[in-house]
């Protein structure tokens, strides 16, 4: 893989639900050791996006590459080479979130022993590791995020696709989590995440990309998205057009 | 093979740390009776054939035995929608995983939907190994047998549940389901005759080219090479046929599949009517509740199959009963037949109506318990939908069997509705308890259920007997007092006592849910371990 090879490069895709395209055309270079935000209201094709790239959803059309491997053909040497945080729903909930973590590394290929001690480790970072024998089904929202994002990290992937990672995140676990993904990224890993937390995405992210009803409709670095908006907050309502969205009901 | 390995791990230890919690004393009991009874079988067969002096009738009964077991393997789960512990390939797609093993994965899981099978294949097995005058190949051919039947099953299953899940060819696909189902009762014997398709199939001398009595041949020895290779050729075809099925599996996008367009979703105003009738006919929040159940329901993949296949598959499945009337039984499915498809679609509609009322629709449980309606209510909605679609199920059974000029007459229909009155009280009595003691988390959009055919069978065969207790009691009192008067009489003591045993079901029910509903949300919320169970 050379120098300049983009961690991901999406040509054109398109994901048609019935007669409705949920992601329609789109074009998008993330290069190597950025922090990518994708950003997007509800609805907007963000998760089928994602879902594409973590090959859990094959696209109607259009082209996919990952760290210059093209999606679905090279699929399982890109999959060895990503982190995922996908949506919680993919996790195994009558595990332990050490058994989780520790499966995922053996699936990526840690030999049993290293896994675990792997896991172990990653249970403390994540401040997991005080209730050794509860279930996952029994985490919270935010517990849930973190084993998940613990997982990613176990075989130290080149790239990860996050799904709304510090969605139910206290305060602290998030710093802890954002600090370790600058330091991924510090490293020469690329991270691309989906998140409704825009006050994140503005500390964390160098470029932004904003997707509304399958398009993308801004791309760019932080600052340009930013442009003379306080913050990226309004720039993202100005760029969606919903300035004027919060008009109430008459009876409410 | 580490990531078989650690997918099995994953799964031992998702059982692990789910039966415990989830009533193991149960589960083993009835696994126990169930497997027991299969075992028995297995042990009958060793002795059978272990004995040469049964050697000539094991020639006779063999082709069709194993024929039968290929029906049992392949079509009983089918039957009760039900294909076996299935590999959550939603969830494991995300990994790097090759295809080869996920595929030898769902290979060995197809065991689950015919472990009976195996049971009594191993006791064929041993017993030929032990009779001189039976061939020393038994054990490669039942092996092969096996192993036919096993890859054949992931294709078979794949290659249904896709097609199922298509939202606009699945009712296709139904219809050619039932006809195929009915294939085998044209090729049925017809007054004691085989019919000459029948004798093609499982004959002694039956054509050689089937896999079952190529299987047949090598344990008794005959035309050892050639059988073999019959064998090998199944094998291997069915082999390219299910990797060819499960790669398309891997590569199926359901949502996408199930995606209307936005011409299709222009609701029919009759479908509107019908989804709005609870609320016309009941105030709420039991109109709302019971409206919100026929919106679900009718929308679920799962609920439709089981609902079609009530008077579809029941229908067609009891049918050769009847063109053998001679004998007891003959008679008694000519006098019944009404009765017996109208309790087999209640069997096959007990786990969208009973069992689980709530597993169903999961996310909605959490509402149940805040939503500013009493829990009583909310199950009266439960079985009063279910009472509802069974009545549908029923009248449309009833209709069909007019318009096949069945024998009916009004005291065999009115027979047939006061049995399923009172089985009905009874089910709804045991669902209730059930559904908050023993709430499990199902997903709708299966079609097809993933417990093993096995498992669900046991569970009927552990609780049926009881529900079915007091309508055997009404058959035994016409049996004793020669009269249908009898019949009714005792059908009419057991709908009081049914009654009386609802309501005291549903007052545990709602206590029950009330003090453990933390435990209830909990495990409704819950998904499974790698392969979905």
């Amino acid at each position: 893989m050379g120098e300049q090879t983009p961690a991901i490069e999406i040509r054109d895709l398109r994901k048609v639900y019935g007669d409705k395209a949920a992601v329609d055309g789109l074009t998008l270079t993330v290069p190597q050791g950025c922090f990518f935000g994708f950003l997007g209201p509800n609805g907007a094709g963000k998760t089928t996006t994602i879902k594409m790239l973590m090959g859990l959803a094959p696209p109607t059309s259009g082209t996919i590459e990952l760290l210059g491997l093209p999606m679905p053909e090279r699929s399982l040497d890109i999959k060895q080479q990503i982190g995922l945080v996908p949506d919680e729903s993919m996790l195994f909930d009558h595990l332990t979130g050490g058994e989780f973590i520790e499966f995922v590394g053996r699936i990526y290929g840690l030999d049993r022993s290293t896994a675990r001690a792997r896991a172990d480790e990653l249970l403390d970072l994540f401040e997991l590791g005080y209730m050794p024998k509860k279930l996952i089904a029994e985490y919270s929202k935010g517990m849930r995020k973190r084993v998940a994002m613990a997982a990613a990290l176990i075989h130290r992937p080149k790239l990860f696709l996050m799904d709304e990672p510090f969605e139910g995140v206290d305060a602290v676990g998030a710093r802890m989590m954002k600090d370790i993904l600058l330091d991924q990224v510090r490293h020469g890993a690329t991270i691309f995440l989906t998140s409704h937390v825009l006050e994140v995405v503005e500390r964390l992210c160098e470029r932004v990309g904003i997707i509304h009803e399958g398009k993308l409709i801004a791309e760019g670095p932080m600052s340009e998205m930013r442009g003379t908006a306080e913050t990226l907050e309004d720039a993202f309502v100005r760029a969606l057009g919903m300035e004027h969205a919060a008009e109430t009901l008459d009876w409410l | 093979m580490t990531q078989i390995g650690a997918i099995f791990w994953a799964q031992w230890r998702t059982l692990y740390h789910f039966y415990p919690r989830r009533g193991v004393a149960w589960s083993a009991i009835v696994g126990l009776i169930w497997y027991g009874v299969w075992a028995g079988v297995a042990i009958v067969m060793l002795r059978v054939f272990s004995n040469p002096a049964q050697v000539p009738t094991i020639r006779i009964a063999l082709p069709g035995g194993l024929l039968l077991m290929f029906l049992y393997w392949q079509v009983v789960p089918l039957i009760l929608a039900t294909t076996g512990s299935s590999l959550d390939l939603r969830k494991l797609r995300a990994y790097p995983i090759p295809d080869s093993q996920l595929f030898s994965i769902e290979v060995l899981l197809r065991i689950t939907a015919g472990i009976e099978m195996v049971l009594v294949l191993i006791g064929i097995t041993i017993g030929a190994l032990l009779n001189p005058a039976l061939g020393k190949w038994s054990l490669l051919a039942t092996a092969a047998y096996v192993t036919f039947n096993l890859i054949i099953a992931v294709g078979l299953r794949d290659m249904l549940a896709r097609l199922l899940a298509r939202k606009r060819i699945r009712e296709l696909v139904f219809f050619f389901l039932v006809l195929a189902a009915a294939l085998p009762q044209l090729l049925m014997t017809r007054r004691g005759m085989m019919s000459p398709q029948l004798h093609l199939l499982i004959a002694r001398d039956a054509w050689e080219g089937w896999p079952w009595t190529a299987a047949s041949n090598m344990v008794l020895g005959i035309r050892m090479l050639p059988s073999f290779a019959v064998l090998s050729a199944w094998t291997l075809g069915s082999l390219l046929f299910s990797r060819w099925q499960f790669s398309r599996t891997l590569a199926f996008d359901a949502d996408a599949a199930n995606a209307s367009s936005s011409e299709a979703s222009r609701r029919s105003w009759w479908i509107e009517w019908f989804y709005r009738l609870p609320s016309m006919l009941l105030k709420d929040p039991l109109g709302a509740l019971i409206e919100k159940e026929f919106r679900f329901l009718v929308r679920s993949p799962r609920f439709r199959l089981v609902f079609l296949m009530g008077f579809t598959f029941g229908l067609v499945l009891w049918l050769p009963m009847v063109f053998v009337p001679r004998g007891p039984l003959g008679e008694f499915f000519v006098q019944n037949y009404l009765t017996v498809v109208c309790v087999y679609s209640l069997m096959l509609m007990s786990d969208v109506c009973f069992w689980n009322a709530f597993g169903f629709d999961r996310s909605a449980a959490q509402f149940y318990f805040l939503a500013p309606v009493s829990f009583r209510r909310v199950m009266s909605g439960k079985n009063l939908t279910g009472l509802f679609f069974l009545l549908v199920e029923i009248a449309v059974v009833t209709g069909v069997c007019v318009m096949l000029r069945m024998p009916l007459g009004v005291r065999r229909v009115t027979e047939a509705y006061s049995v399923a009155a009172v089985i009905t009280i009874f089910l709804f009595s045991a669902g209730n308890l059930l559904s908050v003691r023993h709430a499990r988390a199902v997903n709708p959009a299966n079609s097809f259920r993933t417990g093993a055919a096995g498992r669900l069978q046991a569970t009927l065969f552990a609780i049926y007997p009881v529900v079915f207790a007091p309508v055997l009691l009404a058959y035994l009192a016409r049996y004793a007092f020669g009269t249908q008067t009898a019949l009714f009489v005792v059908l009419a003591i057991d709908a009081i006592a049914g009654m009386i045993v609802y309501r005291v079901s549903l007052d545990s029910a709602v206590q029950t849910a009330d003090r453990t509903r933390e435990t209830m949300i909990a495990a409704l919320s819950a998904g499974d371990g790698p392969i979905a169970d």
